[in-house]
């Protein structure tokens, strides 16, 4: 195409530093297109080094990792990029894990429905502090995270890994269980009996666990758990200790007592809780 | 040559074994092998010194910092590279994402800095052009060079790689010695590993350790000199040896204390290794 009008050269500087503004931006767009003469001058007026910055930025963006759906959810509400993608590789943060968690409240609450309807929700209540511990439990240690032993010797504090995974895992987790409660509308606010006892458990697991390791503290806790409800279940009948009036501030009481111990015992999560190592070839190499 | 990361006395007790027995040890810049057989302690002096368990006894630091506070541990986590025996990864990651999610666990936190340094490490062990492809569909000597990167990300000047070449084939493990070697220029780097050859090419100092004690210390040379004049050649296994095999010229290769007269052999570094293994365990015995 042959054509007398060319780009001013003035225009041309703008455009390189990308401060050409439109309409005079879609004419050199459009012309640039057509006119190789342009396009040379265009070259010739770039600021190397911008450009070379420029091509970086490009590359870079090309191969950043793509972030998912929840990921750019976190981030859109606020959530740093780089806490974003530390809570991305909570393995219970996973569909799969999600699902299951969510199956589980279907079904109990299904069935508290149907077995009990009006009276009290027992089976949802005992169940439901369970699922915030075991969902703690699992997205910390060696256990579930293939790269805990990665994790623990970095310079990011343990505790606070442990934190941000925490509290990502409760929201989720008793989330979850709000949705649920809202499923058993008959219940009022009894149904959310549930609430004190989850955190409860999840503090004093949590902070039981540089003692007693990963797997015993949350096995011991949600044991305990089940214990003191049959023992209450024998005991009497009608609304099982923990969820009267007076067993609710129990747990509100433990609640707070486990955070303050935890706190307490930070440091320990600094340092493996695997003492040993016992590989493939056997022997504490 | 400076003294960069030093430990003296550390212990460490499993039950009644001593994992790590009142160890010892100087390490400078450049790659040290540490050589050792199974349930050695090898593993768990790498993860005392890289600050995953604290030793029951004994102290020692790294470029300087001192970590039993906690700021010098983590100063010392900030100096360190980690490739532990057996490095996990999140398998749905890409090899660009997870050494990204390390380097944020290394307090990286700009985004564009943190993806330039992930750009450049990946360049560094070959991996730039697979670094969008998922970890599971990587090969194992891929799988073990991007552990290798995450070590290496934020240029740390303290590197403990525990066995990184078990199960490579003699290619990987050729491109991996390479790369341990220029990850030697200019930092400390401690190397567990079962292939004397990986000391015997890669190495300026080399440890041997046996039932949780250190029983050598020096230069591959020096562990080589440590059979001189103990290997020899004969006709039949002579009995008095305390290794002997048939290599392919059909004669037996010996190690030990040969007989008078024997036909004395050049001495190995596998050599050198086995006769302190041999002494620390007659030691032991006795």
């Amino acid at each position: 195409m042959s054509t007398t009008w060319h780009v001013p050269e003035d225009d041309l500087r703008a455009y390189t530093a990308g401060e050409l503004t439109a309409p005079r931006l879609w004419s050199a767009d459009t012309h640039l297109a057509a006119c190789a003469d342009c396009r040379a001058l265009l070259a010739r007026l770039a600021d190397p080094v911008a450009l070379d910055a420029g091509w970086e930025r490009l590359d870079a963006e090309l191969d950043a990792p793509r972030r998912g759906f929840v990921e750019s959810l976190m981030v859109r509400v606020g959530v740093a990029d780089h806490t974003a993608r530390l809570l991305t590789a909570t393995p219970v943060l996973r569909r799969s894990w999600l699902a299951a968690v969510a199956a589980v409240l279907l079904m109990t609450v299904q069935a508290t429905a149907t077995v009990s309807p009006g009276r009290s929700p027992t089976l949802f209540l005992a169940l439901a502090p369970l699922l915030p511990l075991a969902g703690v439990a699992l997205s910390y240690g060696p256990v579930l995270d293939p790269t805990y032993e990665m994790g623990v010797v970095s310079p990011l504090h343990g505790f606070r890994l442990l934190l941000i995974r925490t509290v990502a895992v409760l929201t989720v987790g008793l989330g979850l269980n709000g949705l649920a409660t809202l499923a058993l509308p008959d219940y009022g606010l009894r149904a959310l009996a549930w609430l004190l006892p989850a955190l409860a458990l999840t503090a004093t697991g949590l902070a039981l666990t540089p003692r007693l390791g990963p797997v015993v503290a949350p096995v011991l806790v949600g044991g305990a758990w089940i214990g003191l409800l049959l023992t209450a279940d024998a005991s009497g009948d009608g609304t099982l200790a923990p969820f009267t009036a007076a067993g609710q501030g129990v747990a509100g009481a433990v609640a707070a007592l486990g955070a303050g111990l935890l706190y307490l015992v930070r440091d320990r999560f600094d340092t493996s809780t695997v003492r040993f190592t016992d590989f493939r070839q056997g022997g504490a190499g | 040559m400076t003294v960069t990361v030093s430990a003296s006395g550390l212990t460490l007790r499993y039950g009644g074994t001593a994992a790590l027995d009142e160890v010892t040890l100087r390490l400078t810049e450049g790659v040290t092998g540490l050589l050792g057989p199974n349930g050695a302690g090898k593993t768990t002096l790498l993860r005392v010194l890289a600050t995953a368990v604290p030793p029951d006894r004994g102290a020692f630091s790294v470029l300087g910092h001192d970590p039993s506070t906690t700021a010098g541990r983590q100063n010392v986590r900030r100096a360190l590279g980690y490739l532990p025996q057996n490095p996990g990864f999140h398998p749905d990651f890409t090899a660009f994402e997870f050494v990204d999610y390390v380097a944020i666990l290394k307090e990286m936190t700009d985004r564009g800095a943190r993806h330039r340094e992930v750009r450049r490490i990946l360049d560094a062990v070959d991996l730039s052009e697979v670094r969008g492809r998922r970890i599971k569909r990587l090969s194992g000597g891929m799988r073990q060079r991007v552990a290798l990167a995450a070590a290496l990300v934020g240029d740390p000047g303290f590197l403990v790689l525990d066995e990184p070449t078990v199960g490579l084939d003699p290619e990987q493990r050729m491109r991996f010695r390479e790369l341990i070697a220029q990850a030697g220029e200019g930092r400390t780097v401690l190397l567990s590993t079962h292939q004397t050859e990986d000391v015997a090419m890669l190495c300026h100092r080399v440890i041997v350790m046996a039932q949780g004690r250190l029983r050598f210390e020096g230069t591959p040379a020096e562990l080589t000199a440590q059979a001189a004049g103990r290997v020899w050649s004969s006709a039949e296994r002579d009995p008095a040896a305390r290794a002997g095999w048939r290599t392919g010229l059909g004669t037996f290769r010996n190690v030990g204390d040969p007989p008078e007269g024997a036909d004395l052999l050049e001495p190995t570094l596998e050599d050198g290794y086995l006769l302190t293994l041999d002494d620390a365990s007659a030691e032991v015995a006795a």
